[in-house]
């Protein structure tokens, strides 16, 4: 093991170890167990529920451990900053910091170290789902694909949050002030994102005027029936409509955590509707759903969107549904990536400028 | 225990300040290895903030600065490996045991897995802890605590040890120990620098003094020839007390059981106990107050201010949380 890391494994040592006799542990493992398992055995009740919810399609297992890996996503993302938002800043206050930055540990080995042990530990909350994971993929429908990138990708966005929070703390003099911000960071990402792609939508929404054709008939002998017979031939049909450019905006929506998860989880295989020959998703998936929407959104106004009429083309060539999560996932690891320089830099000794009400020791 | 490299600390017109306060407007010092060198000035002298310069923690605005003969601005890791230093704060793992604290800090210093348990062991000793070697540190007593931060900052066995105040809130009988400690460094090659404002202990561990006040040097001596201080107060007890107190006839300033007098010389003082022997007092004990170091310090840092008005005991550090 190289100088480095061994100094590395020093810290999250100590760090871990530190945390694991500070805290309750029990009773908040405890409940996070506890809220997850219920959710999954109401999932599962729904499900099964008799009459029409459009959720019943078999197997059952692909609406339960998308919803679940959402849910553990979202509460994950608000057990994490009260786990790190002191990480930094809470050793500066109980006058531990600074005899550590004078060991021979550099300022990047107790940062990462420090980050180590925060993201261990909310994967220790993440590896708790795993009997519930293990039934919904026991239910079926969930592929090993899928189940190995979406908690690989709930895994990495953890440690992102974790990150930042690590990085709040050493910014700020104080551990609530980093923990609210913290929280602020999670809903910039999760409700942020949304709300500025609704309000960006509504700017980017453009008037257009569309030019289609429309066939023409002879008029009907009969005013209740429709026309038959082949249409007499085709006349251009000017009108005037809206559409929103999401495909100029959709990567406000990327760096959003669910996104990310949603759309990076790979696809299951759709049915082609015979009617309209779009693909279809085949029961009911929360992760296919969400990514389906932000790929569409991608894409962008599609003519056919618009057409009110139109003659029916069965083999419309589809829209291509890009992929929006390696752009989130880029993002997001950036962000990871810088909130741990932060640190680094800020643990950096010996120290030019001390932000105010902050003691070295 | 402590590997001797000849390097000891030097200091030459250092200075910081914290946006428009000067901590530190030019201290120079030297602390030669072997030696204890006390570093003496009031609160807000800029002890700490030199000896934060010294650890490595804090930049210095200007001034030169060596520590076990590297830069601790540009050099910070090879001072690290030889130096050792210990707040006037700190806090502890509470959590842990003494044991693993200082297996902690071993690793943190780079030693191998062997090695720091032995060293921790050997350290628990030292600091007479080791019957509470696998108790979580926070049942230890405040003196413990303060030896076990101690023993943590010579994990290493460094050249040149920095000590902030390690004397606050030992008991009188662990002072004693921290004092045969330094000294035992001192004589094993190490430069001791130590802060501290208790001049009585000071005054019998330390080889030289070193007088800060407003962030200045203002007196570098060894103990042997401190500046002579005539001007002292001088404490009279006697039989009767109540002899004494009218055979002075208003000279001093009589408390429940003896008299403070201050004196020009110790000229004065001899003809003074002639006189009260003359006028059939039977004194008991006529003594200067304080040290020789207390007197020196108090001329220096401030003339006037009257004796017996500075706290020349242990003051009670106040405990920041």
């Amino acid at each position: 093991m190289n100088a480095f890391l061994t100094g590395v494994v020093t810290v999250a040592k100590q760090e871990f170890r530190l945390r694991i006799r500070a805290g309750r542990w029990r009773w908040l493992l405890g409940a996070w167990f506890i809220t997850l398992a219920a959710f999954t055995v109401l999932v599962r009740l729904a499900l099964d529920s008799p009459g029409d919810t459009g959720l019943a399609d078999r197997p059952f297992g692909t609406p339960m451990y998308g919803s679940l890996m959402l849910l553990v996503l979202g509460m994950g993302m608000l057990v994490v900053p009260a786990l790190t938002a002191q990480s930094v800043n809470g050793d500066r206050e109980r006058g531990t910091l600074a005899t550590l930055q004078v060991t021979r540990l550099s300022a990047a080995q107790i940062a990462v170290g420090k980050l180590a042990a925060a993201w261990g530990t909310s994967l220790v909350f993440l590896a708790l789902t795993l009997p519930l994971v293990a039934w919904s993929v026991a239910e079926g429908g969930v592929p090993a694909g899928r189940l190995v990138v979406t908690m690989l990708v709930v895994a990495l966005l953890l440690g992102v949050v974790c990150a930042v929070a690590q990085a709040l703390s050493a910014l700020l003099a104080r551990s609530t002030t980093s923990a609210v911000l913290s929280y602020l960071v999670v809903f910039a990402l999760t409700i942020g994102t949304l709300i500025v792609f609704g309000l960006a939508a509504a700017l980017t929404t453009e008037t257009v005027t569309r030019t289609v054709q429309q066939p023409t008939y002879a008029p009907p002998s009969d005013p209740f029936n429709p026309p038959t017979g082949p249409p007499l031939g085709y006349e251009d049909y000017t009108y005037t409509t809206t559409q929103s450019r999401t495909d100029r905006i959709w990567w406000l929506l990327a760096p959003n955590p669910f996104v990310v998860l949603a759309d990076a989880a790979p696809a299951l295989p759709e049915r082609r509707d015979p009617v309209t020959g779009l693909r279809q998703p085949s029961g009911f998936d929360p992760l296919g759903a969400i990514g389906r929407a932000v790929r569409m959104a991608r894409a962008g106004p599609q003519p056919d969107d618009v057409a009110p009429q139109g003659p029916l083309v069965v083999d419309q060539p589809e829209p291509p549904r890009r992929p929006v999560w390696p752009y989130g996932l880029a993002a997001n690891v950036l962000l990871g990536g810088a909130a741990l320089l932060i640190t680094a830099r800020r643990l950096r000794t010996p120290v030019r400028s001390l932000p105010r009400g902050l003691r070295v020791a | 225990m402590v590997t001797p490299n000849g390097e000891g600390v030097a200091v030459r017109d250092v200075r910081r300040s914290f946006g428009p306060v000067q901590a530190v407007r030019g201290i120079s010092l030297r602390a030669a290895p072997g030696e204890v060198t006390a570093l003496v000035g009031p609160n807000g002298a800029g002890k700490t903030t030199l000896l934060l310069i010294l650890a490595t923690l804090l930049t210095p605005d200007a001034g030169e600065l060596r520590v076990a003969g590297h830069d601790p601005v540009t050099e910070p890791d090879a001072v690290r490996a030889r130096m050792g230093w210990s707040p006037d704060f700190f806090g502890m793992y509470d959590n842990l045991t003494a044991r693993e604290y200082l297996e902690f800090f071993a690793a943190a210093y780079r030693l191998p897995r062997a090695a720091a348990r032995d060293r921790a062991a050997e350290l628990l000793e030292l600091a007479r802890l080791a019957e509470y070697g696998d108790q979580p540190v926070h049942v230890l007593s405040r003196g413990q605590k303060q030896r076990l931060a101690l023993t943590r900052a010579l994990v290493h066995r460094p050249a040149v040890l920095l000590l902030d105040e390690p004397a606050a809130g030992l008991d009188p009988h662990s002072r004693v120990e921290l004092r045969v400690l330094l000294r035992r460094l001192a004589a094993e090659g190490a430069a001791v620098l130590v802060s501290s404002h208790i001049l009585s202990d000071l005054e019998e561990m330390a080889d030289r003094v070193v007088f800060v006040d407003q962030g200045v040097t203002v007196g570098e001596h060894h103990m042997s020839d401190l500046p002579r201080v005539e001007r002292r107060t001088w404490r009279i007890r006697a039989l009767d007390h109540g002899a004494l107190v009218a055979a002075l006839s208003g000279r001093g300033r009589p408390e429940s059981s003896w008299v403070d007098v201050e004196l020009e010389s110790e000229q004065a003082a001899a003809e003074l106990v002639a006189e009260l022997v003359g006028k059939g007092v039977m004194v008991t004990a006529f003594a200067p107050v304080g040290g020789a170091l207390e007197a020196a310090y108090l001329e220096l840092v401030d003339e006037d201010a009257p004796v017996q008005q500075i706290v020349l005991h242990p003051v009670q550090q106040e405990v920041r949380r």
